[in-house]
């Protein structure tokens, strides 16, 4: 409802960051194929646009055809989620044809403005819908109001682009655009200095070096750590946070072809922080002489990295909403996108638990059928366990991230359960799933039905850790499907639930946490692997 | 013509920690499970705040009171001590002789946390403590605080120029 009369004399206005969107060539998209366009946008909008801005505190302050014009208290919000944005419609452009790609021309500045119910109006959004047009399609430009506000918080490459003298705009503005990786100067850009191109190349060669350097690949015997990257176009997944001490995941970067002489092979992305230990490089010791046989072996779900190695299956890469609306530590629901990777068939058995303390890489054995998972254990107990492995195998080995478990305990679906919405006697290990489960133990590994990629005691039996440290809520979690950590972290998550929890808790959505370093009877862990 | 605002490269060198420094090594082996002890007869458990009838907006620091008997971290058979665990809104009774339960309203302090942040939603909560022994089951018998009410009143909401919503309007 509008106020006839205002109790202030001026009209609303307030600072703001003003985020200009717009579809790249949609009449020409319109002009092959109108239903299709339409659809595909309204995908966008309604699972990557509306719930991005939700996440970033934005405002949807009115659509512009087939763009739209958002709010935001924070600059620095404001600029993450236009980069949320545009990485998302990216990742979904990539399996689609060049023709059907459905690219936002961003512009962000800040200022202050007029403010309506349904509009906002003032020099400030003017100069944002300049930049917006200026911008090459998916790219996001920012105002050297924007920049000021978040050069030193906000870690990116920024290219200047100078002053431009906008139309109707009293005094040139100072444009910048926001670079998702220093590399990738493929994208077409008409302004881009010519020395540019020399200095991505010598960055890329100080990345490959690092890249190299600190994953430990030495071009020396057999083992190596290929992995295969998935390639974005334009944008590549960079995780925004600010430079501190946190481990930095290594982003999946693949320099462009000039510059792979040196190195012929990707980098090898480890999901996790390689262990810490400064006095001794664990990788080299994966190249220690006496190893068990490793090699492959195919089995009928997957395959083992050697003969008494844990069952692993394959998971493919997709994108899926994460989150639910039952709990609030399971919002905001957003979609996340993962790449290839492998995980347990089941949690850690007892039996593959005491392989490990034999050869001690586990400090203790635990006793119990053999077939039981293993329990009684901590996030570190599980991370030592994963560290053995890789170091055993030379296979990457982790834990697995919160967003690749419960990506593979759905397998594809969105129901409440990953069987369907209601409970179903035998498909899982819990208190009040149904059918006769021993209350004092969980049941053997494996027991239950699999799920569509195969995987097994995905509900219940023991809570599983995963890597990430626990926070209360998905705000600003990484929708990249690395895990989510933090310096000082005393919390870790765990999925699942255990044979004594209720319903609830076997979704695949819930999650829990628990101090690190400290064991319980119901949790186990079951282990993950980069491909 | 601008000049390249320098590239800020991200963090490509992998500066990896064990997350908490201290927490990096792991606890001993555990040892065999052990009959449940018996508390010290003196000992006292209860909630330091908030008290009975309390009547708090937002979040806030629950804080444990232990009497004549020490905090430890789970896992340590160290004599006389044990380790909290906070009870939110339960009404069934702790079963003696099993390992409390974990979950959102079964709170484990197993590293030897003596206090908590909450943040409930508004309305009535009761609070109660229960000290566990090494292997997270009630001392045998339970020393458990006397459980404490209290009411969680709304947050006014913040006061912004323009409601913030997802949605457009």
């Amino acid at each position: 409802m509008r106020e006839e009369f205002s109790t202030h004399p001026h009209a609303h206005r307030r600072l703001a960051a003003i985020l200009a969107a717009d579809i790249a060539g949609y009449s020409q998209m319109m002009g092959h194929d109108e239903e299709g366009t339409v659809r595909r946008l309204k995908h966008v909008r309604r699972e990557i646009v509306d719930p991005t801005l939700e996440e970033h505190y934005g405002r949807l302050v009115k659509n512009t055809g087939d763009g739209f014009i958002a709010m935001f208290d924070s600059p620095l919000e404001a600029v993450r989620c236009a980069i949320v944005i545009q990485q998302s419609v990216a990742a979904r452009n990539t399996g689609l044809p060049r023709d059907y790609w459905l690219q936002y021309r961003m512009g962000l500045n800040l200022g202050d403005v007029i403010v309506e119910p349904d509009d906002v109006f003032g020099d400030g959004v003017n100069i944002a819908a300049r930049l917006e047009a200026l911008a090459i399609p998916g790219g996001v430009y920012i105002s050297g109001g924007i920049y000021e506000q978040i050069k030193n918080k906000l870690v990116c490459g920024y290219q200047s682009l100078g002053d431009e003298k906008l139309k109707n705009i009293t005094d040139p503005v100072r444009i910048y655009r926001v670079l998702p990786d220093p590399v990738s100067f493929t994208g077409a850009t008409k302004k881009r200095p010519s020395y540019l191109i020399p200095a991505g190349i010598a960055a890329a060669f100080a990345l490959v070096a690092a890249g190299l350097y600190t994953t430990g690949y030495w071009p020396v015997g057999g083992q190596t750590n290929l992995v295969s990257i998935e390639r974005f176009p334009q944008w590549v997944p960079v995780p925004l946070t600010s430079v501190t001490n946190q481990p930095a995941p290594s982003p999946r970067v693949e320099p462009t072809t000039g510059n792979t002489a040196n190195a012929a092979k990707p980098l090898a992305p480890s999901p996790d922080p390689p262990p810490a230990a400064p006095a001794s490089d664990p990788q080299v010791a994966i190249l220690a002489p006496s190893l068990p046989a490793v090699r492959m072996i195919q089995t009928a779900s997957g395959f083992r990295d050697c003969e008494t190695c844990p069952e692993m299956i394959r998971i493919p890469g997709g994108s899926f909403r994460m989150g639910s609306d039952e709990d609030p530590s399971e919002q905001p629901i957003r979609t996340v996108t993962i790449a290839p990777f492998a995980i347990g068939l089941s949690p850690i058995s007892v039996a593959e638990w005491n392989r490990c303390a034999a050869a001690k890489g586990c400090p203790f054995a635990l006793e119990g059928s053999e077939t039981a998972p293993a329990r009684n254990l901590s996030w570190l107990d599980a991370k030592q366990y994963a560290d053995w492995l890789a170091q055993v195998t030379g296979k990457p080995y982790r834990l697995p991230s919160e967003a690749e478990w419960e990506y593979a305990a759905r397998a594809g679906t969105s129901t409440r359960f990953w069987w369907g919405r209601e409970l179903e006697p035998g498909k899982a290990n819990c208190r009040d799933c149904g059918a006769s489960q021993d209350p004092k133990a969980p049941m053997p590994v494996g027991s239950f039905a699999r799920n569509a990629f195969g995987g097994a005691d995905f509900g219940g039996g023991v809570a599983q850790w995963v890597a990430d440290c626990w926070v209360a809520n998905y705000r600003d979690a990484p929708s990249d499907g690395l895990p989510r950590t933090a310096q000082n972290c005393r919390e870790n998550v765990l999925r699942g639930g255990s044979w004594r929890s209720n319903a609830a808790s076997v979704r695949p959505a819930s999650r829990t946490h628990y101090d690190t370093g400290v064991r319980y009877p119901a949790h186990g862990f079951r282990i993950a692997r980069s491909l | 013509m601008g000049r390249s605002a320098g590239c800020i490269l991200l963090a490509f060198a992998v500066v990896s920690l064990l997350p908490g420094g201290t927490l990096a090594q792991t606890a001993p082996a555990p040892k065999p499970s052990t009959p449940q002890r018996a508390p010290a007869p003196d000992a006292r458990l209860y909630i330091i705040f908030p008290w009975d009838g309390a009547q708090i907006r937002g979040e806030f620091w629950v804080r444990f009171g232990l009497r004549n008997m020490g905090v430890t971290q789970a896992g340590s058979s160290a004599p006389n001590a044990g380790h909290h665990h906070l009870l939110v809104d339960v009404t069934d009774e702790i079963d003696p002789d099993e390992p409390i339960p974990t979950d959102n309203k079964h709170l484990h302090f197993g590293a030897g946390q003596t206090e908590a942040r909450l943040e409930l939603p508004p309305g009535k909560h009761t609070l109660q403590l229960v000290l566990g022994d090494p292997e997270h089951r009630p001392f045998k018998p339970m020393l458990i605080s006397k459980k404490v009410t209290i009411t969680v009143l709304p947050v006014a909401p913040a006061r912004t120029s323009k409601k913030v919503s997802g949605k457009g309007s």
